[in-house]
């Protein structure tokens, strides 16, 4: 018999039968986010910055973008809350032992260089034990930039700034030549 | 209550299947034209680059939905891994009446002469099934005709130095060069190719009753706000529905064609609206699911004479598999060459389409559609950061100083490429789904290669202070929105599914009328040859079925 990736089948057959199923470590929370925990999202908040720094115009912590990971993750991106929950863990697991403080706290040129680790594998597995810190990294920086360049409708890209940075704002939008309440 | 007996079903309202249905029902031959999505709603995702036809990050705007409609991939280890339409590999097509014909760029390209003979003109090529089509381009030429007309094209083919014979002009005029089309233009022409305007599905002046395009950039993946954009949904559905005799059943989700025991089809098992099994009979039936959706019905359609799948006595239903590789270049100007004038892709050039040496067949070029902003973050010189602030500063600074040359190649069509069905994996209905395998062949990247240095050259020669090369065709099966080849036409029932009329060899009264009876995808997007196959084959029909069968 040949081997089926369980995980994504049995996540797809039971929501094929119509129910949600809710990953057992998922809870709601205060501070406003749907699947985060409060410490979870201020580390998230640097990562997805550094992906998409502040400069001469807003980055992703203006943007919201944490707002869109995390309503995602509650959604269509279920699968990969395991993903987001073990790298948060392992980051925070690393930086602590590393530098004596959490992620978000570390000096920013320290949290590029150690980003760049993540992003090419370079953390030996004692030091990143669940899961690969590529995957991780790779998940973060592609929600960040779906987050930040997409529409606001899903949560962030607050006002459009995105695409006021890009000169193409209103009236030139997406698909059609007006803008839609949200 | 019993659904009442009709003449004809045909299964998808797409390309294919909605030209169908009006070469019968305007025959007086009584229709149901099955769809398992509904009519596409304008207003839902309009201005949304993350549930768009193009990127379905988050969604797909016309369906299916992505919870109840999974495939399986299977990896050439054997691995297998589930796929939905928001998660790649899936090769989704949208699922509303219309279908892609809705949200497409709308380029609207006969084959030339030598697509429909690529073994005749190349020579076989080893490890490929390529061969030659049962008809010819003088065959389907008055069929482009009427589905230029009847769907109505914009475009001037007597620009274009290789366009294949033709007795009428397109209806409407070109669509003007934009910005960047005109500089692409005369570097090319410097370089002694031959640019001239993409013929388009899409109403440049007012036609059919509609309005002409509004000039909206970003067309490609949206539908049209103002109804501009022509497809099945908007012109020949509604000619079959006039006429009285065709019904559009939305909500429909066709799960298998019943075949009786002495090898006739009888009609279709199908899930109602409200998820309600049903039965519709009828004297005859035409698949128009697109290549993976028709060749899963087929295999899953077993009867007495066919035990592994209506027409599949010779294992050829789901073989060959096929799409488009896209491949091509990019440029950075110093100065804003972009410009928001639609559709987007005004400038084409068939100088390498075929008769390239070394190369079998070839592709179009053209100016790319859109620009937008999270593909955009994509879009790098190779050795770029790909995040922090060089990424940023890169996307800000020279989203309007890039431009794009591509194109689809002609690909190579490979046997062990396949849909199959996995007995495991089951759809929302309980129906086994596609399973999607196999390889590409190797030329495919070659020729990749090819007309990506062409497109390279444009820009070159057009100014673009630094190039380079997007080179596609490595990696498959292939697939895609393009997807074509699973149910190809034959002579010889050992070596093909239908005949040179889409229909079924050994069942009659079932045929088949969609990218599936390709035999190669041309290198050109295939939806005005595929409308054209269904004016082939709903013709056939309608003037060889006499009341309740063939005469």
């Amino acid at each position: 018999m040949t081997e089926l990736n369980r995980r994504n089948f049995i996540r797809s057959a039971s929501l094929a039968t119509g129910s949600i199923l809710f990953f057992s470590s998922c809870r709601n929370q205060t501070g406003g986010y749907l699947f985060f925990t409060g410490e979870e999202a201020l580390c998230l908040i640097a990562f997805c910055e550094q992906i998409i720094p502040k400069d001469d115009s807003p980055g992703a912590t203006d943007a919201g973008v944490i707002y869109y990971i995390d309503r995602q993750l509650s959604t269509i991106f279920q699968y990969d809350q395991e993903t987001y929950r073990n790298g948060i863990r392992n980051l925070q697991g690393y930086c602590n032992k590393k530098f004596g403080k959490s992620f978000e706290k570390v000096d920013f040129a320290e949290q590029t260089k150690l980003l760049k680790q993540l992003e090419n594998n370079k953390l030996q597995e004692i030091e990143w034990p669940l899961g690969r810190s590529s995957d991780f990294f790779n998940l973060v920086r592609s929600h960040t930039m779906q987050g930040f360049y997409g529409s606001p409708i899903h949560g962030g890209n607050k006002d459009y700034l995105s695409f006021r940075m890009l000169k193409i704002d209103y009236p030139l939008v997406i698909g059609q030549n007006r803008y839609r309440s949200l | 209550m019993a659904n009442k007996h009709v003449n004809a079903l045909v299964v998808g309202a797409g390309a294919g299947g909605g030209v169908v249905a009006k070469e019968l029902a305007t025959a007086g031959i009584s229709v149901v034209l099955f769809e398992r999505g509904e009519w596409p709603i304008y207003d839902e995702h309009p201005n949304d680059e993350l549930i768009s036809q193009r990127t379905e990050v988050l969604g797909s705007p016309f369906g299916p939905d992505h919870l109840k409609n999974p495939r399986v991939l299977i990896n050439k280890e054997g691995k297998k891994e589930i796929a939905t339409p928001i998660r790649g590999g899936y090769s989704n097509n949208a699922a509303c009446v219309g279908s892609g014909t809705v949200s497409y760029g709308a380029m609207a390209w006969r084959f030339m002469e030598e697509d429909f003979q690529l073994k005749t003109v190349y020579g076989a090529v080893a490890g490929s099934t390529l061969d030659d089509w049962p008809i010819t381009y003088q065959d389907l030429e008055p069929c482009y005709e009427k589905a230029e007309w009847e769907i109505g094209v914009s475009g001037d083919d007597t620009q274009n130095p290789f366009a294949p014979p033709r007795k009428k002009k397109q209806p409407m005029p070109p669509f003007e060069y934009n910005q960047e089309a005109r500089v692409l233009y005369d570097a090319s022409k410097r370089l002694g190719m031959h640019p001239f305007p993409l013929p388009m599905l899409r109403n440049s002046v007012p036609y059919n009753g509609r309005a002409a395009c509004i000039r909206n950039r970003t067309c490609c993946g949206y539908a049209c706000p103002v109804n501009a954009k022509n497809g099945s949904q908007n012109t020949v559905i509604p000619v079959a529905m006039a006429t009285g005799n065709c019904e559009v059943r939305t909500g429909s989700k066709v799960v298998e064609i019943m075949v009786d025991d002495r090898g006739k089809a009888t009609g279709v098992k199908y899930f109602d609206k409200n998820e309600k099994p049903q039965v519709q009979t009828a004297d005859l039936i035409v698949v128009s699911g697109a290549a993976i959706e028709t060749a899963r019905l087929l295999l899953n359609s077993k009867s007495k004479l066919f035990p592994h799948g209506a027409g599949n006595n010779f294992d050829w239903v789901g073989r060959n598999l096929m799409g488009h590789a896209y491949t091509g270049a990019y440029g950075l100007f110093d100065w804003d060459i972009l410009d928001f004038s639609g559709p987007g892709a005004t400038v084409a050039w068939c100088d390498f389409n075929h008769h390239n040496p070394g190369i079998v067949g070839g592709g179009l070029l053209a100016n790319e559609f859109n620009r937008l902003p999270f593909l955009y973050c994509g879009v790098r010189p190779p050795g770029s950061e790909r995040w922090g602030k060089e990424h940023k500063d890169f996307q800000r600074n020279m989203y309007h100083r890039t431009a794009q040359v591509v194109g689809p190649i002609q690909e190579m069509p490979m046997y062990e490429s396949r849909v199959t069905v996995d007995q495991e994996v089951k759809d929302f209905w309980g129906i086994p789904v596609a399973a999607l395998s196999g390889d590409r062949h190797p030329l495919d990247y070659e020729h990749c290669k090819f007309l990506s240095s062409k497109a390279e050259a444009i820009l070159k020669e057009a100014g673009a202070y630094q190039t380079w090369q997007s080179v596609g065709g490595q990696g498959g099966p292939s697939g895609g929105q393009h997807q074509n080849g699973t149910a190809r036409m034959g002579n010889d029932k050992n070596t093909s599914v239908v005949n040179r009329y889409g229909q079924v060899h050994e069942i009659d009264n079932l045929f088949v009328a969609d990218g599936s009876i390709m035999l190669n995808g041309g290198g050109f997007n295939p939806a005005l040859t595929i409308m054209a196959l269904g004016f082939w084959v709903g013709g056939h029909i309608a003037r060889n079925f006499a009341g309740t069968k063939f005469k």
